[in-house]
């Protein structure tokens, strides 16, 4: 029974025109998805080869370690240009210093707001418009356009128990759908490696499973829309209800929820922040100059003596100050931007509790969680990139016996001898490491159990709604 | 006649249950989206001032004119509203000081993520992606689904000329849909007077404009769902074909477009050409620092043999006047400098306009694209805003810089006043005073008039219609031989 | 005293679709003011099409039918001035109440005048309780539906009037109802083209019947002519004739 409903099912939707047309386009929209991420990660590789190795010629010749400009850049990931989340929206230059404050510059968006204006087309992207247009387009009319056509009455003039009847419906629905979809995925899939892309097996594993995330959306899509057809007489009135649902869940409710939570929780402006350190440093400053005044004048440098062993003594004082002052400013930074940052997770949290009505955003957030380009991105790089500074200061360090920042060089008049140029290659590499995999599934377990448990309360609705549902 | 069709017209769709669901759907959005809007910019606003405050305050509190670092912010525009465009993906500020070029940065987007997740929602996107939804789901059915119900055969077993009866069609599906849009729409432009966002009499004639354009838009679409509908014989089937074609115009082609148009022109990323321009101002720094030492030595070579007393005199004399020298050189280097910066810039400019124009031709495919290329140009939310802002700052840094330069000779001028006689002080910074800085030029933005704003969003306003009007020309056509029974 | 004109001409009408099928074969029939002509004939006869051409829904591909002597083809609009039409299976306008779908399609043929009241007379007339007037149409049954299109075509008061399957819908008693407002319109001097597969209302009714198979008019026959004549065996004969002919 259940087998000779599930093949009814199967041949009702894939023999339609409208399933050839659909999942036409839908294909193509996978495949393109596909390309262009591979494209994108082309490029943006080459970018990256090209911005590391700039950055390293323009330092050649220099003959002072204390004198070049290093930049460390964030690499781009093969699953980034799949799913893109934020990574275009967070900076991914980062001008080194041996301390003080990192700050990331030049987003994508920032640098080509070309496309900022349509946005990126990713595999994100694809999934949650294709797969949820996808679902409705096939199951408005589940139950309810059974009925218009009067086989609803007809099967249940048979023994068919009604269960056995709307599960087979769900399951031949998604078989019917699931399955075919399956073939531009694949091809997709081998499309990666064909142009060259570096999956790792961590890489393939993420990408598996944001595609069963994509699955399981595919099935909260089919069982809501098997539900509102099962709760509605007419199937013109379920293709409405189930459209203005669509457009709620994909396009609106994710981006009012973000900006209702932006008014309701305040989180103070980076200007103000950025302001409130200057101000600091320039108190410190100040502080400090007043110190550098007096050792000039307390401690003259002898009349006939060692100029050279002043000037040591000057530097390491100096030396000292800087140190000093770097702490205090570090620890005052520190805990501004820990406040803010406290402000920030208090307003995120409640934009993605209410954006995770929809299970659109459900689904971008998993995905985004897989793929390592979620929120959590651009703290992963900062932190990256500040693990790196202590490096990069250790290096500089040895390098000129200065603790960097505030550099004290001087040139006397007298000849010296030109110091030999650097070598560049000497500088510590600035690696990005994408966290493990677990880490990044284990990020996106809640949303998948949302994804699960839409499934689970919107298959329940419709069994219920079909229990009682008039098949006359 | 026609009267008796463009009343039935209006009637079937006013009278119809999907019409108050649509209706009230759009009315909240449109509604929502300028609700939220006006406070994102009045949050903007406030986030300005106080960022000018600031900048202002870090200005005054600097006690010398060597470490006077100001920054310029762009001001947020009311028609942001409306139209968000890129405003939140391109930086809010630049540094302005004598050391560094102008650069936007700090995005929106970059500064607070979050926001970037799910990116915004305005009244353009309403119009775009909901209100072009709503004109198929009206038009889909316009001339097959009479033809389904056979009202089609009783109505032409009149004496009814096809022409009319199109017309008829046309205009009352579009005075039945446009006509009720105009409440919220109004009342949206209530809610911007209400809450009194400052709005010039430029942004008025702007925001009128950008509400035309979207109505032509909506045409557009109500056209298509006319042609589509004549083509084709079963409602069903001309409901698929909007929804493919609807997906393809607004969410797929746009896209597609700009990465088609990134991938065939490329553009060198701006990575490679800050190392680049790091590496020609370091050089040019070395060879200053170099020359200088060998002027000195040579400017000292007079003095070689001279005892500490007459060594002195002999610096003390010259020192304002080599000063000067050094002082006119470092200017030299420094305008080169920047000339090769602009140079570099420029050519990555031109590139990139290149790829815009071929990313915006490809993408104009779809009126989708059209419209909000339309209303960014309208909002001055379009990628020039960028440079437009750029441009300003720039010729701001170059009187900053000025007024900054005459302020720094007149300051060392004074300390080397104070020094004169004392013998080698090492000097930290300026004096003990706050700076006066009345005087200091003030950062205006950039004006953006009417017809800076309609001029490049003419071509799609015209595309728009045209595309219209070949719409409803095809649809007319299609319906003189379309088989009524 | 002198014959009148034909209000409804049929004249050698052809009818080849694209597909190359022959669905009318030089048909050639008359229907006179005061007079109920019924077609009969199975599903794809050429009852519909011959209708059609009346309608200039479609071209004729050869002759012509004429409506008070008016080509349809080459005057459509002239033409349909003089025609009401009912439809099989009319949905109407969902959304519309029954006054609001008669006012409409009143003023469509010209009629401008029309009360409210008239509006309800005639459904009264064609048998729609008054309770049902001010319901939207979407809440009908197909035989109330069916009563709206009749009113339509009676609102017109056109000269002439083409019914397509008007019975198909209608309960036996709403069917007699229909037959006795067929005459009254006769009475009126409406000339009356009817497709039908209802044989015995057909015989009830009309003045002349005409058999069609395979797109040709098998058999014409006048009311005095048929008297005495069984019409049913005589459609059996005249349609497995042809079938015979065929084999």
């Amino acid at each position: 029974m259940f087998r000779l409903l599930v093949e009814k099912e199967l041949r009702e939707i894939i023999g339609t025109t409208k399933f050839a047309v659909t999942f036409g386009v839908c294909s193509v929209l996978i495949l393109l998805a596909f390309y262009v991420g591979a494209r994108n990660f082309q490029v943006s590789q080459a970018e990256y080869e090209a911005a590391r190795a700039e950055n390293i010629k323009q330092m050649e010749g220099l003959t002072d370690w204390g004198r070049i400009d290093h930049r460390i850049f964030l690499p781009p990931q093969p699953l980034t240009t799949l799913v893109s989340g934020i990574s275009n929206d967070i900076g991914r230059t980062t001008e080194m210093q041996t301390q003080g404050e990192l700050r990331s510059e030049n987003s994508r968006f920032n640098e080509d707001p070309i496309f900022a204006v349509f946005r990126f087309l990713d595999l994100e992207f694809i999934f949650s418009i294709v797969m949820s247009l996808f679902a409705i387009l096939f199951a408005y009319d589940a139950i309810n356009g059974e009925k218009e056509r009067g086989t609803l009455r007809l099967s249940f003039a048979n023994p068919v128990p009604r269960a056995t009847y709307i599960l087979s419906k769900l399951v031949g629905a998604f078989l019917a759908l699931g399955v075919p979809l399956l073939i531009p995925i694949l091809i997709g899939c081998v499309m990666l490696p064909l142009m060259g892309i570096p999956m790792t097996g961590s890489a393939w594993g993420r990408l598996a499973m944001v595609v069963l995330a994509g699955y399981l959306y595919l099935g909260v899509f089919l069982t809501l829309s098997v539900f509102v057809s099962a709760l509605t007489e007419k199937s013109s009135n379920s293709f409405l209800l189930l459209l203005v649902i669509w457009i709620f869940a994909v396009l609106i409710i994710p981006r009012t929820a973000v900006l209702i939570s932006g008014r309701a929780v305040d989180v103070p402006s980076i200007d103000k922040v950025n302001y409130d350190k200057n101000r600091y440093m320039a108190q410190l400053w100040l502080e400090d100059r007043e110190k550098m005044q007096n050792y000039s004048r307390e401690n003259p440098p002898s009349q006939d003596g060692d100029m050279q062993a002043w000037m040591d003594d000057f530097r390491a004082f100096m030396s000292e100050l800087s140190d000093v002052r770097n702490e205090k400013m570090s620890d005052f930074g520190g805990r501004l931007n820990e406040e803010r940052r406290n402000r920030e997770l208090v307003q995120q949290r409640l934009a993605l509790g209410i954006a995770r009505l929809s299970p659109t955003s459900v689904f971008s957030l998993a995905s985004t969680d897989l793929s390592g380009t979620s929120l959590d991105l651009k703290e992963r790089y900062i932190e990256a990139a500040n693990r790196y500074q202590e490096t990069y200061a250790q290096f500089i360090r040895e390098k000129t016996g200065s603790a960097g920042g505030f550099m004290f060089t001087m040139r006397g008049g007298q000849d010296e001898e030109e110091p030999p140029p650097i070598d560049p290659y000497e500088l510590p590499v600035f690696e990005y490491e994408e966290p493990s995999s677990t880490t990044l599934i284990n990020d996106s377990l809640f949303d998948l159990g949302l994804l699960v448990l839409f499934n689970i309360v919107f298959f329940a609705g419709a069994f219920v709604a079909f229990l009682r549902y008039d098949v006359r | 006649m026609f009267a008796t069709l463009f009343e039935k017209e209006l009637k079937a769709i006013l009278l119809s249950p999907k019409f108050v669901a649509t209706f009230g759907v759009c009315s909240l959005l449109i509604l929502l989206s300028v609700f939220i809007g006006v406070q994102e910019y009045k949050a903007g606003v406030d986030q300005y001032d106080t960022a000018m405050q600031l900048a202002e305050q870090e200005v005054r509190e600097a006690t010398s004119w060597w470490g006077v670092n100001n920054r310029a912010y762009r001001q947020p525009n009311p028609m942001q509203i409306f139209a968000s465009g890129v405003n939140n993906d391109i930086g809010r500020l630049s540094n302005i000081s004598t050391w560094t070029e102008v650069k936007l940065q700090q995005s929106a987007y970059l500064d607070n993520s979050l926001f970037a997740v799910f990116r915004f929602i305005d009244f353009t996107f309403i119009v775009q992606v909901v209100l072009s939804l709503f004109a198929i789901l009206f038009t889909y059915n316009a001339i097959n689904g009479e033809r389904e119900s056979g009202t089609l055969k009783l109505t032409f077993s009149n004496a009814v000329p096809r022409g009319q009866y199109m017309l008829a069609k046309f205009l009352g599906a579009w005075v039945g849909l446009v006509v009720p849009l105009l409440i919220p729409i109004t009342l949206a432009l209530l809610i911007v007077v209400v809450l009194q966002v400052p709005m010039t009499g430029v942004e008025w004639s702007k925001l009128l404009t950008l509400i035309g354009v979207s109505i032509l838009y909506f045409t557009f679409f109500i056209m298509l769902g006319l042609l589509v509908s004549a083509l084709t014989k079963r409602s069903t089937v001309s409901f698929l074909v909007l929804l493919v074609v609807w997906v393809l115009f607004v969410l797929i082609l746009p896209r597609a477009a700009t990465m088609a148009a990134g991938q065939i022109i490329e553009v060198p990323s701006v990575a490679e050409v800050e190392s680049q321009k790091d590496r020609y101002r370091t050089d040019r720094w070395t060879a200053y620092g170099e020359e200088r030492s060998a002027k000195w030595r040579e400017r000292m070579e007079p003095a070689e043999g001279m005892n500490e007393e007459e060594r002195t005199q002999f610096l003390e004399e010259r020192r304002p006047q080599w000063m000067q020298e050094d002082d006119d050189d470092r200017q030299v280097m420094q305008e080169e400098i920047a000339e090769f910066e602009r140079k570099v810039n420029e050519d990555l400019r031109n590139r990139k306009a290149e790829q815009e124009r071929l990313a915006f031709v490809l993408s104009r495919f779809s009126p989708s694209s059209s419209y909000q290329l339309a209303t960014m140009n309208l909002a001055g939310t379009n990628t020039t805003l960028k440079t437009r802002y750029e441009e300003s700052m720039k010729a701001y840094r170059t009187a900053f810089a000025q007024f900054v330069e005459a302020k720094r000779i007149e300051e060392r001028k004074k300390l080397m006043e104070q020094q004169r006689g004392q013998r080698r002080v090492m000097i930290f910074g300026g004096g003990e005073e706050a700076l006066d800085v009345s005087e200091l030029p003030r950062y205006e933005a950039p004006s953006h008039t009417f017809p800076e704003a309609f001029g490049p969003s003419v071509i799609d306003v015209g595309l728009l219609a045209l595309f219209s009007v070949i719409c409803f020309g095809g649809a007319f056509v299609s319906f003189l031989r379309y088989d009524v029974r | 005293m002198e014959t009148p004109r034909p209000m409804l001409e049929a004249d050698g009408l052809t009818k080849r679709y694209e597909d190359g099928n022959l669905a009318l074969d030089h048909v050639s029939f008359d229907v006179y003011p005061g007079q109920v002509y019924a077609m009969l004939g199975g599903n794809g006869a050429g009852k519909t099409t011959a209708i059609n051409l009346f309608l200039n829904f479609i071209e004729p591909t050869d002759g012509e039918a004429r409506v008070d002597g008016i080509a349809t083809h080459k005057e459509p609009l002239k033409a349909k001035e003089k025609l009401a039409y009912v439809s099989e299976n009319v949905m109407l306008y969902p959304n519309f109440t029954a006054l609001q779908n008669l006012d409409f399609f009143a003023r469509l043929g010209g009629n401008t005048k029309y009360s409210k009241d008239d509006y309800r007379q005639v459904l009264l007339r064609v048998g729609l309780e008054e309770e049902a007037h001010n319901r939207r149409l979407k809440g009908y049954s197909k035989g109330m539906r069916q009563k709206c299109g009749i009113a339509i075509s009676i609102l017109k008061n056109a000269p002439a009037i083409l019914l397509d399957e008007p019975t198909s819908g209608l309960d036996p008693k709403a069917a007699v109802e229909f037959i006795r407002l067929l005459e009254s319109l006769r009475e009126e001097g409406k000339a009356i083209l009817m497709s039908t597969h209802d044989i015995f209302r057909a015989k009830e009714v009309a003045d002349v019947v005409g058999i069609m198979n395979e797109g040709n008019l098998v058999m014409q026959r006048s009311r005095e002519e048929l008297v005495g004549e069984d019409l049913e065996k005589l459609y059996v004969e005249y349609m497995t004739g042809y079938m015979d002919e065929v084999a």
